[in-house]
């Protein structure tokens, strides 16, 4: 009798806590008040050192891109430009490209793959190409501006011409990762139409402040 | 008979230009309405951060003409921009992807957003056929510093050419908003080009819609084409024709140049880093609100974190940064810590990118942003969601794997409304 109760209660206790230890995890889990901010500032700015600048020959293509990966770093490019994963932006496979940004009435679009890769990051793009998106947001693809809600190209816009020759030279220090992104969706209106606009209307209607 | 053919050739003219405007119409849609907008005044969504700012097709104030001062472009001219691009600026050369008839049509549909092309035709400089102009030789170059002190060049662009002149701080465009003078050093991003013919140009018909005036009663040809010479010896190397020691050179000087002037350095930095892309309200269509830049308002949903509201960054003392300490300020964007203590999440604000910037960086923005015109904005505390469903949303995350995205949405969430 008094063992049969004993057992209840423990199993009744264990219960409990488990329930509570569940849920103080689920609550605590990722604790982002008690992580250092070099915890996420960190492995962010460490991902970049997967270019090896130091092994650079020429010492003027590696100031130009000393300089250039200073601005791509603190522009947090990879923030849109690394793989996502389960445990965020996968930082290792650098610059790789993939994630997937929604935005209403304009379309879902996917991030490109900067690496050197031949065939599907920007080794196989000109300097030009390369330099026009980043000046105008003009894709040798599409041939058409990258909405600028999506890729902020009206920003980086405003980068000298030097500073953007820097950037170029970095990014093609990249290592290759062959990481095939989908091509931008047809439906994706990527300029302003109004049809899509209407519908994004509707949608938000409820939640525009 | 004559008179019947008259209106026949006349009435096939007029088809053709409807048909181009049709054509052009569908072409200006899908390639320049980011920053044109639809109704061709400058002011696309993306028009706000652009520096500097589209041109206003409907003010029809045309800068890289072949005609007198004050006149509307040729033809030709409107075709030589969209065809080769404005150096220096966000607009592209189109050669590449428009056929030289879809280039016509865009020209023909620009050219029906003012009544000004149906009113006035351009008056094109007689010069302009036979201007080829002849070497630069010293003689030449020596005169053309002397007109360069005459005209008074100097007080905008400076005698060093680049551009920080005694009134140079002053200079504002035909809508009002601030125009640095050019820096002459730099031809690369001269709008109309660098040749000799290219920059004489500029002063020989002025540049319309900017207070680069045309100097064609103040000067002869003769002169303005010496001036042209001396102005491109004022150029200098850009870093992809430097050497390595030049480059070096080159960043160090620059790095001197920022320490000197932190507000126009941090000014650079913040409009490349792309501050107001989300501190500014959007409208619904996605346009950034002109007249809000960096007030904040923009709401985000981080599921199941909470909403987070983009903060104030203009100088307004009870709604803005005005009252933060630099310290403060330098803390958020590099740790993420806001000035109560409270903590951030490494997104949708990028403070761990931030975090790489330099301390003299740090300190450009700061100053620079201290200058940024108050705006009174209250930007609301950051929404958290009530115990139950943070704990749901962090189970669909955690163990349910559940694809949480950010959400932005549209509207100004802080008090000034009004989106």
């Amino acid at each position: 009798m008094n063992v049969r109760r004993a057992v209840k209660w423990t199993l009744g206790v264990l219960l409990v806590v488990a329930v509570v230890g569940f849920l103080a995890f689920l609550y605590f889990i990722p604790p982002f008040t008690l992580m250092a901010p070099e915890a996420f500032s960190g492995p962010e700015i460490a991902a970049a050192n997967v270019v090896k600048l130091e092994a650079i020959t020429d010492p003027k293509t590696r100031a130009l891109a000393e300089r250039g990966k200073y601005i791509v770093v603190a522009t947090g490019c990879v923030d849109c430009h690394a793989p996502p994963s389960a445990a965020g932006p996968d930082f290792a496979r650098y610059m790789a490209g993939g994630a997937k940004t929604a935005i209403r009435g304009h379309g879902t679009f996917v991030s490109a793959n900067l690496t050197s890769d031949r065939q599907y990051g920007l080794g196989r793009r000109t300097d030009e190409d390369v330099l026009r998106v980043l000046r105008s947001g003009v894709s040798a693809d599409a041939g058409r501006q990258l909405w600028y809600r999506d890729m902020p190209w009206a920003w980086v816009a405003n980068w000298t011409e030097e500073d953007r020759v820097a950037v170029l030279t970095y990014l093609r220090q990249i290592p290759a990762i062959a990481h095939k992104i989908p091509p931008p969706s047809t439906e994706a209106a990527m300029t302003y139409d109004p049809a899509a606009i209407e519908q994004a209307s509707t949608v938000n209607a409820g939640t525009t402040p | 008979m004559r008179f019947l053919s008259i209106l026949l050739t006349s009435s096939v003219g007029l088809c053709g230009v409807a048909s181009a405007q049709t054509a052009g119409k569908a072409i200006y849609d899908e390639r320049c309405v980011q920053c044109h907008g639809v109704d061709g005044r400058g002011t696309g969504a993306a028009a706000p951060v652009l520096m500097p700012r589209p041109r206003d097709f409907a003010a029809a104030q045309f800068k890289l003409r072949t005609t007198e001062t004050g006149s509307l472009p040729t033809d030709d001219d409107l075709i030589r921009t969209i065809t080769y691009g404005v150096p220096g600026t966000s607009m592209p050369g189109w050669q590449k992807f428009l056929s030289t008839a879809d280039i016509a049509a865009v020209t023909t549909y620009i050219k029906s957003f003012s009544t000004r092309f149906a009113a006035e035709r351009p008056q094109s400089i007689p010069t302009v056929a036979a201007s080829v102009p002849g070497a630069p030789t010293s003689q030449t170059i020596a005169a053309g510093k002397a007109v360069y002190e005459k005209l008074r060049c100097a007080a905008c662009h400076g005698t060093d050419g680049r551009g920080a002149g005694a009134i140079a701080t002053d200079l504002k465009d035909d809508a009002g908003r601030p125009l640095p003078a050019t820096n002459l050093t730099e031809p690369w991003t001269f709008r109309g080009g660098a040749t000799p013919q290219d920059v004489y140009l500029r002063f020989r018909t002025g540049m319309n819609g900017t207070p680069m005036p045309s100097f064609v009663t103040a000067a002869s040809e003769t002169e303005l084409r010496n001036l042209a010479a001396y102005v491109l010896t004022l150029a200098r190397k850009p870093v992809w024709e430097m050497t390595a020691e030049e480059v070096t050179a080159f960043y160090k000087a620059q790095a001197a140049d920022a320490a000197r002037d932190p507000v126009r350095h941090g000014r650079y930095i913040v409009s490349t880093i792309g501050c107001s892309f989300c501190h500014t309200p959007v409208r619904i269509d996605g346009s950034l609100v002109d007249g809000m830049l960096f007030a904040g308002g923009q709401k985000w949903t981080a599921a199941p974190f909470g909403d987070f509201v983009s903060y104030n960054l203009t100088s307004d003392k009870e709604t803005g940064l005005g009252g933060w300490t630099d310290d403060q300020i330098k803390a958020a964007m590099t740790k993420g810590i806001r000035p109560d203590g409270s903590r951030m999440l490494p997104f949708p604000m990028p403070w761990p990118s931030y975090a790489s910037l330099t301390e003299a960086d740090l300190n450009a923005i700061v100053a620079y942003l201290r200058t940024v015109p108050p705006i009174a904005n209250r930007i609301p505390a950051p929404a958290r969601p009530n115990v139950v469903s943070y704990l749901w949303g962090k189970f669909q995350l955690l163990i349910l794997k559940k694809d949480m995205p950010l959400v932005a949405y549209p509207g100004n969430a802080g008090s000034a409304g009004g989106v």
